[in-house]
């Protein structure tokens, strides 16, 4: 595993995902950037095994970006894979554009629609049975918000996983503690995560998931021969992290930046692809 | 008429069969057992899924099965089936137009004993709203084992209604048209036309004997295809009459009621039309099914009434 390249590729994935943000006044900008260091090993750590070329090739690992706000930081890296050209990040909810709001399956390399809460484990269940009755190694990945364990269908599929030991499973919590109205303790507590997963079955975990090297590990031991059980990583993440002002603030959810925000914003991303 | 097997069982003998052969047919229970499915679960149990009381994720899962080319069936009590995980089946399967069979056993007042929650009085509206969701309802089990035989040789998203209980037979091995026509005339009549599916079929051979006694001669249409209707084919099968009847153990709103009324409309039929329904009520009585729908309305005795005097109206 290269960090280096990794904290390049995230700098410049942040920049990508907040031009968005930034010329089209659409998007969740902080979501992604809770999640986007685990996307980004994802792709650039050398696990997703995908063929632009072939966006369905039968042994191809999948990702379900479960919380489907965040799914626009998949989007630039569709582009810089190969699946779709660098010019549709210029007509990102367009009406000639492929990119929109919430990810679907018209777009190369999105599995599934999402956007509505709750369903990533589940699909991703489905793909993995079919993955393993017909003897492929492929992996299904699902990056799923704190906030959407809320909903009480992912209980249902954390159970169905757990009972059927879908160890090609690896669901990443993006624990980043904020829902809309508040910090997900204040609102309806989620506490203690880790401990739910594992007593649901799973073989469970806590990192600080914008740290390149736990990611990383985590995903070894999710890949460990002896494991016979999902995996689940609760990734203790920032909300909006990279801009300053964005930084674990639930109320910059859905909202856009004005004009001063958007020259700070992008200085902060600047220096960080030049850091 | 005598009975014969319950629809559900031949239905899943006839995909059991099926999935000997083909292996990429998978069959997922929400906790809904059937005398047919004991043999499938012990001898394909790689291919039968207990999905568990959780018809939200078995949604999810046939998606994802569905998206890996699988034949899927789902298979729970028609009211968890639809109205329990409605969400998933629009958004995971209905929005990315997989294919997938939704079987839902014990459709209207079957679950008599068991009270509103068990009744599926709602499931026509609820499931027809749903972009690319055909819907069927099994009058007889010849016409389940057709659906059965569809569902794998032309895979759609499709929901298959069925009654709890063995129901008549009313079709013969010969017709093997009955899908394909959608409305099938089953007894002819003069003036007044009946249509209906399941349970109320059965009940509406009772009416039209009782109309038959007071000179009124009534059709009989078995709607096996509420979803899409041809506007070809109800033009066909109206046209020799000059009243309708709807007859349904569902509520009026958005019923088989509605879907013939729409189907009219788009045809450019404009005639006296006679909804027979459950009104805007839910029962929570003993006293089982005739008791239901009794109080609903729609017994054989009040349909025959409410039928009679819409044929000497003038």
């Amino acid at each position: 595993m290269n960090i280096e390249l990794l904290k390049k590729k995230a700098a410049w994935l942040r920049r990508e995902v907040f031009e968005l943000v930034a010329v089209h006044k659409k998007g969740h900008a902080p979501s992604s950037y809770s999640c986007l260091d685990i996307i980004t090993t994802l792709f650039y750590g050398g696990h997703m095994r995908v063929n632009p070329k072939n966006p369905k090739w039968e042994d191809r690992d999948r990702i379900f970006i479960s919380k489907g706000h965040a799914g626009m930081a998949m989007y630039p890296v569709l582009c810089d894979l190969g699946f779709v050209p660098f010019e549709e990040l210029k007509k990102f909810t367009k009406p000639d554009g492929v990119f929109r709001f919430y990810p679907d399956p018209s777009i190369p390399g999105v599995e599934a629609i999402t956007g509505s809460l709750g369903h990533g484990i589940g699909i991703a269940s489905g793909h993995a049975l079919a993955g393993r009755h017909a003897g492929k190694n492929y992996r299904n990945y699902v990056i799923l918000g704190d906030g959407e364990c809320y909903e009480g269908s992912i209980w249902e599929s954390a159970l169905f996983a757990a009972h059927h030991k879908l160890n090609s499973l690896v669901v990443f919590v993006d624990r980043n503690r904020c829902c809309i109205l508040g910090h997900t303790e204040d609102c309806v507590q989620l506490d203690p995560m880790e401990d739910k997963w594992r007593a649901f079955g799973w073989n469970a975990m806590t990192i600080d998931g914008h740290d390149f090297a736990q990611i990383e590990k985590a995903l070894q031991s999710a890949y460990d021969p002896s494991n016979t059980r999902p995996t689940a990583i609760i990734a203790n993440t920032v909300k909006g992290k990279g801009i300053s002002f964005m930084e674990n603030k639930p109320g910059w959810h859905n909202r856009m930046p004005n004009d001063e925000e958007i020259r700070q914003a992008r200085a902060e991303l600047d220096a960080l692809q030049t850091a | 008429m005598k009975n014969e097997a319950l629809p559900r069982d031949v239905f899943i003998n006839e995909i059991f069969d099926e999935a000997k052969r083909n292996r990429n047919i998978y069959f997922i229970s929400a906790d809904l057992g059937a005398q047919a499915l004991d043999a499938f679960r012990k001898e394909l149990p790689e291919q039968f899924i207990h999905a568990g009381i959780c018809e939200q994720n078995m949604v999810d899962v046939a998606t994802g099965l569905a998206q890996n080319g699988k034949t899927v069936y789902l298979y729970a009590m028609a009211p968890f089936l639809t109205f329990r995980c409605f969400e998933q089946i629009k958004v995971s399967l209905a929005s990315m137009h997989l294919p997938a069979t939704l079987l839902g056993v014990g459709v209207g007042y079957s679950y008599d004993d068991a009270g509103p929650t068990h009744y599926a009085t709602e499931d026509i509206s609820c499931m027809r709203s749903l972009a690319h969701m055909e819907i069927l309802t099994a009058s007889d089990s010849h016409a389940a084992r057709l659906m059965a035989r569809l569902s794998y040789t032309s895979p759609a998203l499709r929901y298959i209604r069925m009654d709890r209980q063995a129901l008549p037979p009313i079709y013969t091995e010969a017709d093997t048209f009955i899908i394909e026509q959608g409305l099938v005339e089953v007894r002819p009549g003069k003036k007044i036309v009946l249509f209906t599916n399941g349970i109320t079929m059965k009940m509406a051979f009772n009416i039209r004997e009782n109309l038959l006694a007071q000179g009124v001669e009534l059709a009989l249409v078995d709607v096996v295809k509420l979803k899409p209707i041809s506007l070809e084919r109800i033009r066909e099968v109206i046209s020799p009459y000059d009243k309708i009847v709807t007859y349904e153990e569902h509520f009026l709103s958005g019923g088989l009621g509605s879907c013939i009324l729409e189907a009219m409309a788009d045809a450019g039929i404009c005639k006296p039309v006679l909804r027979v329904g459950i009104a805007d009520n839910y029962h929570c009585e003993n006293g089982g099914r005739g008791r239901l729908q009794k109080l609903a309305g729609i017994d054989v005795e009040s349909a025959t009434k409410k039928i009679l005097e819409f044929s000497n109206r003038a």
